[in-house]
């Protein structure tokens, strides 16, 4: 779920090659803006109309069952503020976001850059990389559930290379456990921005590397002159995506620690699902789901506006 | 055109999806009570109950059931829906005690079930199941299966070991040391599922907080006693004993359910504090292998130990049955030794009545030996009055094992969350 391929990317071109001018434009006749209906009555039905009814339920002390509740205000949103499961795993939520925001793009782009030289096999590289991103987020993580085990695979490997100090127990320790989350995802979805990297890199023009480079610039200075600007455009699809992503997690958390040791992983997306299915709070949980949705939208938009702009400044 | 017809293909898929669901599982209850040989059942228990109702329309001939089974979250949504608008059937699965929203307080406050008191099994029914089966007094759940936490040995390992099962809590202690000693811990514990953390606790807590004072619940319910202030605290003082003592692998925490069970199914502990329904599940990891269930002892008197044991969920009848007759009738077969060994064998748990003829596994004799001579309490959670102090519970232990709480804090969050109520 999390990082999906068919999230929205930002309706914008692509191209990284600065056209000089305006390329003619197909003539095309506006079609009436009532073809829109199916589709935008699919959508209200399907999205909108059930949206705008859940928003109310945050203001409610429904439990999910019973047709008797009443109107609480903002209780639930006070309640929030005096809850440190809740206040936790806001924390935890944004600092998971960063973290793979970083990591993820970082090892990304030092993948696409690796498989985009000239080194032997790198077409079955490319592919063994993504692997990981085209498995269901749930199936890799109760394997990295086995694997990250106290006699799992990984602990063991450790032990048989003599490596016992790096024996470590993964997912039970509290200080350990949200990092060892945001390595299996960043394991599964590196490979992901790396593919998106890799189609900036191979956009960018050869003949102005090689102008670079007869102007006396070295490997370093080319990557940061000539190819992060080009490259800015996939920067900001991939930006947007984990970060999206990262606020969202829920499946691979909740196969992989069930938001524990106690309250050490909870996102408030795994909150949001105990809060309503095991405990019934239905209200509380919906407030919480507003404040994701409020957290998602201001963190997308913000960085959205800033990435446009830096690549307008490279452009 | 192609996206419009495609559009149009998704619109009524949803449709007739969203129909479908809206509608599903309620098709029998409307339709039931055409004639008076026709039963109307709506059931949680899947896999066991067709065989139940095929031997009942067996003994009854000409008499039909119309049932439908349904998984229990779906359920305890529909249930409470049909019940107040008089379309529920005429015989329904009903969870003992308190705490979710088909359990026998909450369906028999506001009058939606029958009383059974009066018929012949209710009398029967061993306490520990009574009180759960039963709303101020009378009873309105019948109950057929049960279910015990004890200390589940793998007989090869023990005797590898050369270590027989300890009865007093001193010598469980030695016994832990011995384990550890040879090389092979004492018992699996899985406690990175949240749920298995209890386990261990409720073993202790039996004995301990109810071995003294079995109107313990009764006290907590009016305010009376605490959790922090009572024997729960020397419970949990005694599992983290055991922790430190070594009784468990390293890295409970990081060790799953799954995991714990590869363990004890392979000898690399000597077994497995858990519930009875795991003896199934480490059979079918090692098929040579055997394996008993023994009482976890708490105290140094062997005559003390107590085991927890938990009523699974049973049948109510409706107070509106369309048809009651047959209705009492089938809850009757349920609870007849015909009937209850049908559900127990297929779910591997023990019948709730004695006498029913029903040949118990060598491996839950002593479970059975505890539950007839009525040494077993309720599972502690079954009395609660909200899912939220059982949760406070689960993730507060998993806080304690890896030092992010203390028992007095655990104990105290979870007495507030009980004094909050329903």
């Amino acid at each position: 779920m999390t990082l999906a391929p068919n999230a929205q990317l930002p309706d914008r071109d692509h191209s990284p090659d600065p056209a000089p001018g305006t390329p003619p434009r197909c003539a095309r006749t506006t079609p009436p803006w009532w073809f829109m209906a199916p589709a935008l009555l699919l959508f209200a039905f399907v999205v909108l109309i059930p949206s705008g009814r859940g928003l109310y339920y945050a203001f409610t002390d429904w439990d999910g069952l019973d047709p008797d509740f009443s109107f609480i205000g903002l209780d639930n949103f006070a309640e929030m503020t005096r809850d440190t499961d809740a206040v936790q795993a806001i924390w935890h939520t944004l600092l998971i976001a960063v973290s793979i925001t970083v990591v993820q793009n970082a090892v990304g782009l030092l993948l696409a850059l690796g498989v985009n030289s000239a080194i032997k096999s790198r077409n079955l590289l490319r592919v063994l990389l993504f692997a990981p991103a085209v498995v269901t987020p749930i199936v890799t993580a109760y394997l990295w559930r086995n694997l990250l085990g106290p006699d799992g695979a990984v602990n063991s490997l450790f032990g048989a290379v003599g490596l016992d100090g790096w024996r470590q127990d993964w997912l039970g320790s509290p200080d350990l456990a949200l990092w060892t989350i945001v390595g299996v995802i960043v394991w599964q979805y590196a490979g992901y921005s790396m593919v998106i990297f890799l189609a900036g890199l191979q956009s960018v023009p050869q003949e102005v590397h090689e102008a670079a480079s007869l102007d006396g610039a070295g490997p370093v200075r080319r990557f940061w002159s000539v190819t992060r600007p080009l490259l800015a455009p996939a920067f900001t699809v991939n930006l947007m995506l984990s970060i999206i992503g990262g606020l969202k997690l829920f499946d691979q958390v909740y196969a992989l620690t069930g938001g524990g040791p106690g309250h050490a992983t909870d996102t408030i997306s795994t909150l949001i699902y105990k809060d309503a299915f095991t405990l019934g709070e239905f209200g509380y949980s919906i407030a919480l789901a507003v404040v994701l949705t409020i957290i998602v939208a201001v963190a997308s938009t913000g960085q959205y506006a800033l990435l446009a702009r830096s690549e307008r400044a490279a452009s | 055109m192609k996206t419009r017809m495609f559009t149009a293909l998704v619109a009524t898929t949803t449709a007739a999806a969203l129909l479908a669901a809206c509608s599903g599982g309620t098709k029998s209850a409307s339709e039931g009570g055409g004639g008076s040989k026709t039963l109307t059942l709506a059931s949680v228990d899947q896999g066991s109950v067709e065989d139940v109702v095929k031997a009942f329309e067996k003994a009854n001939p000409g008499v039909k059931v119309r049932y439908t089974t349904s998984g229990a979250d779906q359920y305890q949504q529909q249930i409470r829906t049909q019940l107040a608008s008089g379309t529920a059937p005429d015989v329904m699965s009903v969870w003992p005690g308190n705490g979710n929203p088909a359990a026998t307080h909450v369906l028999a406050k506001p009058g939606y079930l029958r009383d059974l008191s009066d018929q012949p099994w209710a009398a029967k029914m061993p306490p520990a199941i009574k009180s759960v089966a039963q709303y101020e007094g009378k009873t309105y759940n019948a109950i057929f299966g049960q279910n015990g936490i004890g200390a589940v040995y793998n007989d090869e390992a023990m005797k590898k070991a050369g270590l027989t099962p300890p009865d007093t809590w001193t010598k469980l202690l030695a016994f832990c040391r011995d384990a550890k000693a040879k090389g092979t811990p004492a018992f699996a514990l899985g406690n990175q599922d949240n749920w298995v953390t209890q386990l261990v606790l409720y073993a202790m807590v039996a004995t301990t907080v109810y071995g003294p004072d079995r109107d313990f619940d009764q006290k907590l319910q009016a305010g009376q006693a605490t959790f922090a202030k009572s024997e729960w605290a020397t419970a949990l003082d005694k599992y983290l004993t055991m922790e430190k003592t070594g009784c468990f692998q390293k890295n409970p925490l990081g060790t799953n359910y799954e995991a714990s069970q590869q363990l004890a199914a392979t000898g690399k502990t000597l077994g497995i504090i858990q519930g009875n329904w795991v003896i199934a599940l480490l059979k079918g990891k090692n098929p040579q292998a055997s394996f008993t269930l023994k009482a976890v002892p708490a105290t140094d008197t062997p005559s003390q130990t107590l085991i927890p044991a938990a009523a699974g969920a049973g049948y109510g009848v409706n107070a509106k049955a369309k048809n009651p007759e047959l209705a009492l009738k089938f809850v009757n077969f349920v609870m007849s030794p015909q009937g209850m060994p049908l559900f127990t064998k297929k779910q591997g748990s023990l019948p709730s009545l004695p006498d029913t003829g029903f040949k118990v596994d060598p491996s839950l004799t002593e479970l059975s030996t505890f539950i007839t001579s009525n040494r077993t309490v309720p599972f502690m959670d079954q009395l609660w009055p909200n899912a939220k102090v059982q949760q406070t519970m689960l993730s507060g232990l998993q806080e304690i094992f890896s030092g992010q709480s203390t028992p007095q804090g655990v104990l105290k969050d979870m007495d507030n969350d009980y004094k909050a109520g329903s």
